[in-house]
């Protein structure tokens, strides 16, 4: 045995003598981005394909992968493929979280493009260390204002206008409209920072309900609570007006409810842009006939609109690259914001790094080509995308034609109480053969 | 056995100023080896020699070295978890042994036995002690582990490195004994605890929670300080509570499984009003979730399933964060335990939440769970009744004496000086992520100041599979207690995670800095469910952050 039992004094290894030892470990050299090589620019997307949610925004991804293999069949992006990995986060907070980190951990993406869903990608930036990777957060696909906020979100760009800025734009519309400003006016909306987002801009609009809104928790409004609503507002006089600021499955919920209490008729249906997809509603068993009339926002053309020179080119790319899926507005949104993606990959320049991207969609984002109706406001301080909207009228069809059969844009902000003004902005020729050749 | 010398708290005489500048005498070792015997285990396929020493320190506490034939020069000292003081009957969840459980003073010398013989067969020494009291013993379990090695050194001249390691508490006093006296080569702190009035304020808010939503007769602390000898009226008020909390979560649990959608209160909220108990019960108690800092995943739901169908959706986002943090609460529930012994210690409430401000704390939760919430209406409503103001919802005072004796139970401050490893869950909710964040933040801040080296943190985390909640139709179907579901419960780790880790630390210990990000990465590359990234940011707890 080794113990000393003879030893009586012992030495205590002194703090000066292990602090002299101690050195710094070993620290990595500074190395390239990730999800960048010669070939191959590696992308990420986590959103919803299965469950309610996956009903309604499945097919952007899709949308998004068609119109990279179309770039990618074109000489890619300075000669690089991009590579869109897909994940479905169901539109959990927490499997958002999971995805996204996994997209920056194990796939080691470049940068994430189109994350859908605002609990979601809450959850999943600050999960996945995005600011702390400052890691591109490329065109979030939700209207959340929140989101604009570079401090709080320091690599995130918004795409969509925000919801305020909606609800700014339609409380403008109604005022503006002899036939809707002297009716009562309801809200329904998700009681969420969607609904509270909203309900913020009408405030900022000046917009005054009838009465106070109704609000549910997502995925919360049963049909037998939209019955039991619709049927109290039917006492109401006139034809109210009933603005729906929910996701589209909800708003299936309400009209299929007028529908069985017959009172489709009985309302001017106000449609917001999230919930507001004709496609969408139909395939989810709104009669055509309900929509038909309805009221929706959008700052997109129609996609059904295949004279707009954007549908018809994303149109031919859809039906070549995403085989069976039928072009609607979600399919028209990812090939948008893949669109967008080609040109800032584009415009940070054939030594591509996280940081360059960033910067050039601040110093030339605002200029980028794309199908929208309404300007990008994006610049050193600002990660807002678009920031207005245009009114039209659904018809059987499902199209969405501008209401009064002038195409009437106006642009705002989310903050301030002035009101919305109208648009001037010129739309950017669609690139030749929709390939962008900026840079 | 019991040791003749320092009969008196040797933290007074040996500062670890002192112990840089001086030798000490010890004036004998003689009855350390009264309790020595020569002891075989066969390791695979090797006989492994080694002398087994126990016996009680001039403090109190018994201890254990064991040193094999083959040494190699370095000793594992181990510190454990939390263990009870007063006794705890037969219970469901707390004891279901089917005797009493008594306060357990042995010596443990490591996590386990397999990782014990493990290390003894590479020729490491291991010890450990059992603190002469238990409950939140820091300090005088770090006197003691400092003890042990003086004198494992006395009686084995042939120690050059000492590793501390430690589990959950254990995590803790390694870190405090790292962090106190210049006698630690490296440390390696398992489930780390955070601070005394952190980890006891986690746990009083939960109670506080429970009891101000569901039981207003749940005491959740202050319990009766013994006024003679053999008063048990507080001990009783304990069982009491004890008792209520295992009736309480039954009723939400048996609540959420008849009607997982919309499911009632529980007959004893008698204090929530009619349009509180509208709400569905499981917001509320996601909301204790949040407000506390209970992670809302668990052993077994993952927040990230539903069962295939119509609810599946709604199962995901709104229901099954709620019933993890149900799941969760059961877990930590057993806290309540420690709640009473250091009351016991301190002589008073330990627990005082006159100042918090509940609402601040839900900050992004609001949004990223407004819908298994019940959306912002139902948030702000249930949080308006937690409003200091309101009669149903008294809040918990403690005396000044009593939390400042709480607060001497903490003795780490994160100025690491040696190289120390982390292996924590991201999903633990007896010590959530959040505390080694918070050592973590505090070291980087000690770095800043210039008062440390950088470099001497590594922080390796177990995270939960993406999805591991399994369904029967509706119904998940529970995790049983002996399996574990990784980076969850405040499981142990496996023996190769535990032996990897030793590994690593040991390495440290020797060349005196930590593995290079690379060689770290490597070492786990073969477990799926660890990670290491320096730029994982879980979010403080809120009693920290507030």
């Amino acid at each position: 045995m080794i113990r000393n039992s003879r030893a009586k004094r012992f030495s205590v290894v002194s703090t000066a003598v292990i602090a002299a030892a101690l050195t710094l470990s070993t620290l990595p050299a500074q190395a390239a981005d990730p999800g960048v090589t010669a070939s191959e620019i590696k992308l990420g997307y986590s959103g919803p394909l299965t469950g309610s949610a996956g009903l309604v925004y499945g097919k952007l991804p899709g949308g998004m992968k068609a119109y990279f293999d179309h770039i990618n069949a074109n000489g890619g992006v300075y000669g690089r493929k991009i590579n869109l990995i897909i994940k479905d986060d169901k539109y959990l907070p927490t499997l958002a979280a999971t995805q996204t980190t996994n997209l920056v951990l194990r796939d080691n993406v470049f940068a994430l493009v189109g994350a859908l869903g605002t609990p979601t990608h809450t959850k999943a930036y600050a999960a996945a260390s995005l600011a702390k990777k400052n890691v591109p957060d490329l065109f979030v696909n939700t209207g959340f204002s929140g989101f604009a906020n570079k401090s709080k979100y320091p690599t995130a760009f918004m795409v969509l206008p925000s919801y305020a800025m909606e609800a700014k734009i339609i409380a403008k519309f109604i005022k503006d409209t002899p036939a809707l400003a002297p009716q009562a006016s309801f809200l329904i909306a998700q009681d969420d920072e969607f609904g509270v987002d909203g309900i913020n801009g009408f405030k900022l609009g000046g917009h005054t309900f009838t009465a106070a809104p109704t609000l549910y928790p997502q995925n919360g409004l049963s049909a037998a609570l939209a019955e039991g609503a619709l049927t109290k507002l039917s006492a109401v006089p006139g034809k109210p007006i009933l603005i729906l600021f929910g996701t589209t499955d909800t708003t299936a919920t309400i009209l299929k409810a007028a529908e069985k209490l017959d009172l489709v008729s009985k309302f001017t249906w106000l449609a917001g842009s999230v919930g507001g997809d004709a496609n969408t509603l139909l395939a989810l068993g709104v009669k055509p006939a309900t929509i038909n009339g309805a009221l929706a926002a959008s700052f997109f053309p129609d996609a059904k609109d295949s004279t707009d020179p954007y549908v018809s080119e994303f149109m031919k790319i859809n039906a070549k690259y995403n085989t069976g899926v039928s072009f609607d507005n979600t399919v028209l949104q990812g090939m948008n914001s893949a669109m967008l993606t080609v040109q800032a990959l584009r415009a940070a320049g054939k030594n591509l790094t996280r940081a360059g991207v960033m910067k050039a969609i601040e110093s030339k984002g605002a200029s980028f080509a794309s199908a929208g109706l309404v300007p990008l406001n994006y610049s050193a301080t600002s990660r807002v995308g678009y920031n207005g909207y245009w009114f039209g009228q659904l018809n059987e069809k499902g199209e969405l034609k501008p209401y009064g059969g002038k195409l009437a844009v106006f642009t705002t902000d989310s903050s301030s109480t002035e009101a919305p003004t109208a648009s001037t902005y010129v739309r950017k020729t669609v690139p030749k053969n929709g390939v962008p050749t900026n840079s | 056995m019991k040791n003749p010398i320092a009969k008196k708290s040797i933290v007074g005489v040996i500062s670890a100023a002192l112990i840089a500048a001086f030798t000490v005498v010890l004036p004998s070792t003689a009855s350390a080896a009264d309790g020595c015997t020569d002891q075989n285990v066969i390791v695979g396929t090797k006989l492994v020699g080694f002398e087994k020493c126990t016996g009680v320190d001039g403090i109190g506490s018994k201890y254990e070295i064991r040193m094999p034939e083959k040494f190699n020069g370095m000793l594992f000292l181990y510190s454990h978890g939390l263990r009870n003081e007063v006794t705890i009957p037969v219970l469901p969840v707390l004891n279901e042994t089917g005797k009493p459980i008594t306060a357990n003073r042995e010596p443990e010398v490591g996590p386990n036995e397999t990782v014990n013989e493990a290390l003894l067969s590479q020729g490491y020494a291991i010890a450990g002690v059992g603190g002469r009291i238990n409950g939140w013993a820091v300090p005088e379990v770090v006197e003691s582990n400092l003890y042990l090695i003086l004198m494992a050194r006395d009686m084995y001249p042939k120690i050059n490195k000492v590793v501390s390691w430690g589990d959950s508490l254990g995590g803790h006093i390694s870190q405090s004994l790292s962090e106190k006296y210049g006698v630690i080569d490296a440390t390696a702190n398992i489930h780390m605890a955070g601070s005394a009035p952190s980890q006891y304020a986690y746990g009083g808010d939960i109670l506080w929670l429970l009891k101000t939503y569901f039981d207003p007769t749940i005491k959740g602390g202050n319990y009766t300080q013994p006024a003679y000898a053999g008063d048990t009226r507080g001990y009783f008020e304990f069982l009491g509570d004890v008792q209520k909390l295992l009736v309480l979560l039954n009723a939400l649990s048996t609540s959420i499984a008849a009607n997982p959608v919309t499911p009632a209160w529980p007959a004893t909220a008698t204090t929530a009003p009619a349009a509180l108990q509208g709400i569905p019960v499981r917001s509320a108690i996601l909301l204790i979730g949040l407000l506390a800092g209970i992670p809302t995943q668990s052993k077994t739901y993952d927040a990230s399933s539903g069962p295939a169908g119509a609810l599946e959706t709604t199962f995901g986002v709104a229901i099954s964060p709620a019933v993890a943090t149900l799941e969760n609460i059961g877990r930590a529930i057993e806290f309540i335990v420690a709640v009473y012994d250091t009351e016991m210690k301190c002589g008073g409430g330990i627990y005082d939440n006159t100042k918090t401000d509940y609402a601040t704390r839900i900050g992004d939760n609001s949004d990223v769970f407004a819908a298994a919430l019940s959306g912002k209406s139902a948030i702000a409503g249930m949080l308006a009744f937690l409003n200091p103001l309101n009669p149903a919802a008294p809040r918990f005072k403690s005396s000044d004496a009593s939390l400042a004796c709480l607060a001497s139970q903490s003795a780490y401050s994160g100025k690491i000086t040696i190289p120390t490893i982390t292996l924590s869950q991201t999903a633990d909710p007896i010590t959530p992520p959040g505390y080694v964040q918070k050592l973590k933040n505090d070291y980087d801040d000690y770095v800043s100041q210039g008062k440390t080296k950088s470099g001497l943190l590594l922080n390796i985390w177990q995270k939960t599979p993406d999805q591991y909640t399994v369904f029967n139709g509706l119904a998940a179907v529970s995790v049983p207690s002996t399996k574990a579901t990784a980076g969850t419960n405040h499981s142990p780790f496996n023996n190769d995670q535990l032996l990897m880790l030793a590994k690593m630390i040991a390495s440290s210990a020797k060349s005196g800095k930590l593995p290079s990000m690379a060689t770290a990465k490597k070492a786990i590359n073969n477990d799926n469910s660890l990670f290491i990234d320096p730029d994982y940011t879980p979010t403080l707890l809120p009693q920290e952050a507030n």
